[in-house]
């Protein structure tokens, strides 16, 4: 009998009953708002025997990533996940770990880097990983969080790829946000996911091997990274193989870009992540008021699918891409590869916005999309052009104000 | 422009030499440049460094693939393939070896110098075997385009921090080797027409090939590092009384127990660290100097 049920999760423990129906093995895990609900939740599973296998508290994120690519190697399933200042802190052991070519799943719950510390999400945390070799893919509901972390282990397991997986949500809009999630039948998901079994040699108490060995001399270096670079770009193949074998089993096709009303677009939003789902409330409202917007979602991040979103946006005269991230100096981290990525298109947009918004988790209204199509319809508008209004400069004066009390008083 | 490769081991000043030879260049008006190239390894690891003296602005950085001069600090690298100190030689290049006799296999082929560095350096140095006055010294004679005085305030300006006593053998040193050594004749590098490398596509490789794993335990024994070896640690068996402090003590594991109980020291991988000798509680293991052999 199929025991499918569709119940009300957050994002985290969507993230945790992936890992759950995943059959992990390993947990090394390090609290961090907003993701700590997911380890606890890992934790409790564990203990109680509803998981089999080893959950381990860690003393840092640096010792946590080693743990798990560690393990890895010994040919078990591992899950981890951290969030915004913890995966600053493992950067070291990200870029190691993917030089090992040991797959796991990792969930990233993206919140804004400090400083000013804070907690909310914008997308300068998982960014920063962009080139570490890890392949991510951006979950926009709790659906996809569950769905890509099942879909994650088939890519990262693959003879092709052999790296970690990295499912990244927004903390607070996705993380603590309840919405009916189903979780499939498990003989089901084992069918898609079969217990794991190393395609690779792994370690073994009367098997001594070295798995992470110095080289001295660039053209070695190179021969190794040319290798993470290869496997990394299979993984695009690698996840459509996936995707329609996903959808064979579980009715749902994902595919690396998801285009929602562009055929005939002449305004397209890029975005990514819990926010694409504001995108598409903003695109249909303005099809409404007989503007014909449309919005491109990236999924898959790294590798990053060129050619599938120059096609997507090839032929629509107006294109932004909002960046909820900010590179100082430069300004947002996805426009220039969306950009790139066009560069040799024949009938590319006219007009391609670099917009930054939704920093430190700072909303992205109907208001601000409207304001996008309006800064598309200009001439020469600034670029990029930051979501930043009268009432956020008020709200930051009277801040100072109050901040400065003492000083007045005085 | 003029470039020079030194070839010696690690602690034998190869690269302060190329420095000195570097300062010693400059000093005589040329434009210069000083590159040493050696990786996690220790004394007596194979050490490479470079120098570049030229006229005019040096558009070049890195390690030099076809030099003028070759200068070999320590003989025995002739022997060692992962150092392989003539490399990119051609019957122009000019060649100085440290050695108290002319290598014939070399000299068929090469314009080549040999002077016992060795000696001197002992003589001079109070019995120190460090090469970087007295290689530097040969390489600026050679060359022919540097002035005595502009040498020796190279070597003062490089051992800043030496004793006078020290310092006064050095320059004494590199003094008596430049007036030992006579100019070679360096001829001008042809420049020829630029030709593309030919680009290979990489494949993928299976995760095993692909990334950095070892999976034959042991392989180190395939990498005879004997030849590193300066001193060689000598165990006096009259004395030995057979206690392995010494095995345990040898942090590259060469030393095993011989079937009738004896420390036996593998030589073909034994580094001479010496710290076997400064361990044995008896004082019974001693250390004679290694002296090279030709190919």
């Amino acid at each position: 009998m199929k025991t499918s049920k569709k119940i009300m999760l957050t994002g985290n423990k969507a993230a945790a009953w992936g890992a759950r129906m995943a059959a992990v093995e390993y947990v090394p895990a390090f609290p961090i708002t907003p993701q700590t609900e997911i380890v606890e939740t890992l934790a409790k599973w564990f203990a109680d025997g509803t998981l089999q296998g080893k959950f381990t508290n860690m003393d840092s994120e640096h010792s946590m990533f080693m743990a798990a690519g560690s393990a890895g190697a010994t040919g078990v399933r591992v899950f981890t996940a951290s969030s915004s200042q913890g995966i600053l802190h493992g950067m070291e052991s990200l870029y190691t770990i993917t030089g090992w070519r040991t797959p796991m799943v990792i969930v990233n719950v993206s919140r804004a880097l400090a400083t000013p510390l804070t907690l909310e999400p914008d997308h300068n945390d998982v960014l920063s990983t962009r080139d570490c070799g890890l392949i991510q893919l951006h979950a926009e509901t709790c659906q996809e969080v569950f769905d890509f972390i099942l879909m994650g282990y088939r890519i990262a397991e693959d003879a092709d790829v052999c790296l970690p997986v990295l499912v990244n949500l927004d903390g607070f809009y996705l993380s603590f946000t309840r919405e009916p999630v189903l979780i499939p039948d498990e003989e089901e998901v084992r069918s898609f996911l079969p217990l794991y079994t190393a395609t690779q040699p792994v370690f073994q108490a009367s098997r001594p091997m070295a798995r992470a060995s110095a080289v001295f001399g660039g053209a070695t270096y190179t021969s190794f990274k040319l290798q993470q670079e290869l496997a990394c770009r299979n993984a695009e193949n690698c996840f459509n193989r996936v995707a329609q074998d996903f959808e064979k089993h579980f009715g749902r096709l994902y595919v690396p870009v998801e285009m929602f009303h562009l055929d005939d677009a002449e305004y397209v939003f890029v975005m990514s992540n819990s926010f694409a789902t504001k995108g598409k409330s903003a695109v249909l409202k303005l099809r409404q008021q007989g503007i014909k917007a449309g919005l491109l979602k990236l999924r898959l991040f790294r590798p990053f699918p060129g050619e599938a979103i120059a096609s997507a946006l090839a032929g629509h005269a107006k294109v932004a891409v909002i960046d909820q991230n900010l590179a100082p100096g430069m300004g947002g981290i996805t426009y220039p590869e969306i950009v790139t990525s066009l560069y040799a298109c024949e009938d590319r947009p006219d007009k391609i916005l670099s917009v930054i918004g939704g920093l430190g988790g700072k909303d992205i209204d109907d208001q601000d999309f409207m304001a996008i199509i309006e800064h598309l319809d200009k001439p020469d508008s600034r670029t990029p052009l930051y979501l930043y209004d009268e009432n956020d400069v008020s709200g930051f004066n009277r801040l100072q104000q109050i901040a400065k009390l003492k000083e007045a008083i005085s | 422009m003029w470039r020079i490769r030194m070839h010696g081991r690690g602690g034998q000043g190869i690269k302060t030499a190329s420095q000195m030879l570097g300062s010693a260049g400059f000093y005589s008006g040329f434009q210069a440049q000083d590159f040493p190239l050696y990786g996690a390894e220790r004394r007596g690891a194979p050490v490479i460094a470079f120098t570049r003296i030229s006229k005019d602005a040096i558009l070049e950085r890195g390690p030099i693939s076809s030099p003028d001069i070759i200068l070999i600090g320590d003989e025995t690298l002739l022997n060692d393939p992962q150092s392989a100190p003539l490399c990119g030689a051609d019957p122009s290049t000019v060649i100085f070896v440290n050695s108290d006799r002319m290598p014939e296999s070399l000299a068929s082929n090469f314009s080549v110098t040999a002077v016992n560095l060795t000696d001197l350096c002992l003589q001079h140095l109070d019995n120190r075997m460090v090469y970087s006055s007295a290689l530097s010294a040969a390489g600026a004679r050679l060359l022919g385009i540097i002035e005595l005085p502009d040498l020796l305030q190279a070597v003062e300006d490089e051992l800043t921090g030496v004793s006078s006593q020290v310092l006064r053998g050095n320059l004494n040193l590199a003094r008596e080797i430049f007036e030992i050594i006579q100019p070679a004749v360096i001829s001008e590098k042809a420049n020829s027409p630029l030709i593309a490398k030919s680009l290979v596509f990489p494949q993928h490789l299976p995760v095993v090939d692909g990334a950095p794993i070892i999976l034959d335990p042991g392989n180190m024994a395939l990498r005879k590092t004997g030849n590193w070896r300066v001193e060689r640690p000598k165990i006096d068996y009259e004395q030995c009384n057979n206690c392995m402090i010494c095995y345990a003590r040898c942090p590259d594991g060469v030393i095993r127990t011989a079937p009738d109980g004896r420390p036996e020291i593998d030589y073909d991988h034994c580094k001479g660290c010496l710290i076997c000798a400064q361990e044995c509680p008896g004082h019974f293991i001693n250390t004679v100097r290694e002296t090279g052999m030709f190919p």
